[in-house]
């Protein structure tokens, strides 16, 4: 009973959170309110999100919402809040450059739809025998590190220098004072002091 | 009709469930409320919440009622304060400041309700239950991401404050705003820090599998100590009460982000508050206190206590009557004081109180028979033979009895929140980001790598 009711609510699931993210990614692309954009983009996040736990990926789809709806795109609104900014109603929303900006999606668009299309790979939601992608099928394969082994682990690793430094030049742009400016520490400090 | 209902008895309760479980926490919100405004009078010695009254006129009854004593008045320790919030909230104005955003000020508030009723639905409220038409899941949502799905949706939570204070459009809901992005942010980090010590040991993010190690094991707060510390010093802050407030902060920013709202929109932010205190003392009571098992006793699982349901009916009953009795005597204690005062309206005083004890005494003894019928039916009931099931009674008593244990676990956190709020001043906002930042990030670390080399070399022995 369970098992037609799947395949009834699945491709419903399928076709609203395909539109809210179709719609709201339009959003973020036509609005002329930076918070209004943001919100917009939480919108894409939430809906793919969806997209994923239908695809049979529960945990990637909960790392979607926590890691980018619930913390990044977070951090984004609190720089907007901090900066106030206001609507642009300068900025032309097309031009010559965006026009030819456009040409690129559209390529890889139509060159997935076409690949989508001939592959007849839109059946709904993964169906029985295929890996669940949650916790406990992919930490073993991801920290694999035998020798005979894929070796993704290597490449987290990787990944996690790249957040450091990253961070560190962070912290280097954000302190001038190392470059050589003793005066903008002094007055930072000054200005923090209260 | 009967036989179909059993049949899909797995289905019907997964449907129930979640309409129960939210209902069940509305049902607690009016409590803590009650309890903070209650905690708030004995904590600063002051009163209470004590005028608001329902008056019954009842003089047609002859022999009990005369004109000498005019009917009778109903307090409710304040309780009816909460029909009267609810009363004023719903009635007032749906006013929009004509200078907000009127899209996000009206959704804004609706959003850390969502959050607050849906985060339940990874919470195990009672053990999953084997019956011969297959397993009744006491999770509404059993999940192997339950926690990490827990996080997640909580912290969407943050929107609704961010949104409704930009779309207020006033400076004080600004800052009110950006304090509370800023502060959630940082605390969110500690918290999930806190968190993954515990995760290290359970071993699964699945909620329901961190209460089942914790009735084979002990509880989570002997194991993760300074993890549980965090945890709810992290909590506080994320529920943004006092001493981490400065989202609010009146003495500094008027009102924070709820600054420009009124009438039932400010209720829902209000309703957020108190049910983001309901969850986070259930997610704490699962996490680390074992969460529906009654004592950190190893294997006192759920089958133990399904074997033992009469006893612990019984034990459960006598000590709630005892609790209730010892309310009793506090309500006598006010009777006698108000019997012995001047005051005009000394005799609907006491008999307002006389209610009260009979009341209370009533349900102490019905609580005690219910024990004793529990226990004189269900005394021993052993374990069933492999490919049978227990019976439907025995199931049913005992998630009862479990979802009463979190609750009451719960309800001894929601005091804790209340207690704190009315002890502590509130930090400087360059004293929290400190704390979150500098102390509880660091405390965190340390604490996740000691657990992490420690459960590497005594895993095996689990």
């Amino acid at each position: 009973m369970l098992g037609s009711l799947d395949a009834i609510i699945g491709p419903l699931y399928f076709w609203a959170f395909s539109l809210v993210a179709v719609c709201c990614a339009l959003g973020v692309l036509t609005t002329r309110h930076p918070l209004h954009g943001a919100v917009c983009l939480i919108g894409v996040l939430l809906a793919m999100a969806g997209l994923y736990a239908l695809l049979g990926s529960p945990y990637v789809a909960v790392l979607q919402v926590l890691v980018y709806a619930g913390a990044i795109m977070v951090l984004m609104v609190f720089v907007l809040m901090v900066l106030n900014q206001a609507r642009d109603d300068h900025t032309p929303r097309f031009d010559l450059l965006s026009i030819a900006g456009l040409l690129l999606p559209l390529g890889v668009a139509s060159v997935s739809v076409n690949v989508l299309a001939g592959a007849n790979a839109l059946h709904g939601p993964a169906q029985g025998g295929a890996l669940e992608g949650s916790v406990a099928n992919l930490a073993p394969r991801l920290f694999d590190t035998t020798a005979a082994g894929p070796g993704y682990y290597l490449l987290f690793e990787l990944i996690g220098v790249l957040l450091l430094v990253a961070i560190v030049a962070a912290v280097l742009l954000a302190k001038r004072s190392l470059a050589g400016e003793p005066s903008v520490t002094k007055t930072e400090d000054a200005a923090h002091g209260h | 009709m009967l036989d179909w209902v059993i049949a899909n008895l797995p289905l019907i309760v997964a449907i129930a469930l979640p309409i129960a479980i939210p209902l069940v926490l509305f049902h607690l919100l009016p409590l803590l409320v009650l309890m903070e405004r209650r905690g708030a009078g004995v904590i600063q010695d002051r009163s209470g919440p004590h005028r608001a009254a329902v008056n019954l006129q009842l003089k047609s009854i002859p022999g009990i009622f005369n004109d000498a004593v005019p009917g009778l008045r109903l307090r409710a320790f304040g309780m009816i304060y909460n029909v009267t919030d609810l009363v004023k909230g719903l009635s007032k104005e749906f006013f929009i400041p004509p200078f907000a955003y009127p899209g996000w000020y009206v959704i804004a508030p609706a959003i850390p309700v969502m959050v607050g009723v849906l985060t339940p639905a990874v919470i195990p409220w009672f053990g999953d239950m084997a019956t011969s038409v297959g397993t009744i899941h006491g999770t509404i949502f059993p999940t192997a991401n339950g926690l990490l799905l827990l996080f997640a949706l909580s912290s969407l939570s943050v929107y609704g404050v961010v949104l409704g204070a930009w779309s207020s459009n006033s400076k004080y809901s600004l800052l009110g705003g950006v304090r509370s992005s800023a502060m959630m942010i940082s605390y969110e980090v500690s918290m999930g820090l806190a968190v993954l010590g515990l995760l290290l040991i359970y071993g699964s993010f699945s909620l329901q599998d961190a209460v089942t190690w914790q009735s084979t094991h002990t509880w989570g707060v002997f194991v993760q100590p300074i993890g549980f510390l965090l945890f709810l010093i992290s909590l506080f802050a994320e529920t943004c009460r006092n001493p981490f407030d400065v989202t609010e902060g009146e003495s500094e920013i008027v009102g924070g982000y709820h600054t420009e709202y009124n009438g039932i929109r400010f209720m829902l932010y209000m309703t957020a508050e108190y049910l983001h205190i309901a969850v986070g003392s259930v997610l704490i009571a699962t996490l680390f206190l074992g969460g529906y098992q009654l004592l950190p006793v190893p294997g006192w699982d759920t089958d133990w206590l399904r074997e033992h349901l009469g006893k612990v009916a019984l034990a459960l009953s006598i000590v709630t009557a005892l609790l209730l009795f010892g309310f009793v005597k506090l309500i006598l204690g006010r009777r006698t004081h108000n019997a012995a005062g001047h005051a005009t309206d000394r005799e609907v005083r006491v008999r307002e109180y006389g209610i009260y004890a009979a009341a209370f005494s009533g349900l102490a003894i019905g609580t005690l028979a219910l024990g004793g019928l529990a226990a004189a039916t269900l005394w021993h009931n052993p374990v069933p033979a492999a490919g049978a099931f227990w019976s439907p009674v025995v199931l049913t008593v005992t998630a009862l009895i479990q979802f009463h244990i979190i609750i009451a676990k719960a309800l001894v956190f929601s005091w804790l929140f209340v207690w704190v709020r009315w002890t502590l001043p509130r930090f400087r906002y360059d004293q929290i980001m400190d704390l979150g930042w500098k102390v509880l990030l660091n405390v965190a670390l340390v604490n996740l790598l000691i657990t992490a080399v420690v459960a590497k070399l005594i895993k095996e022995a689990w």
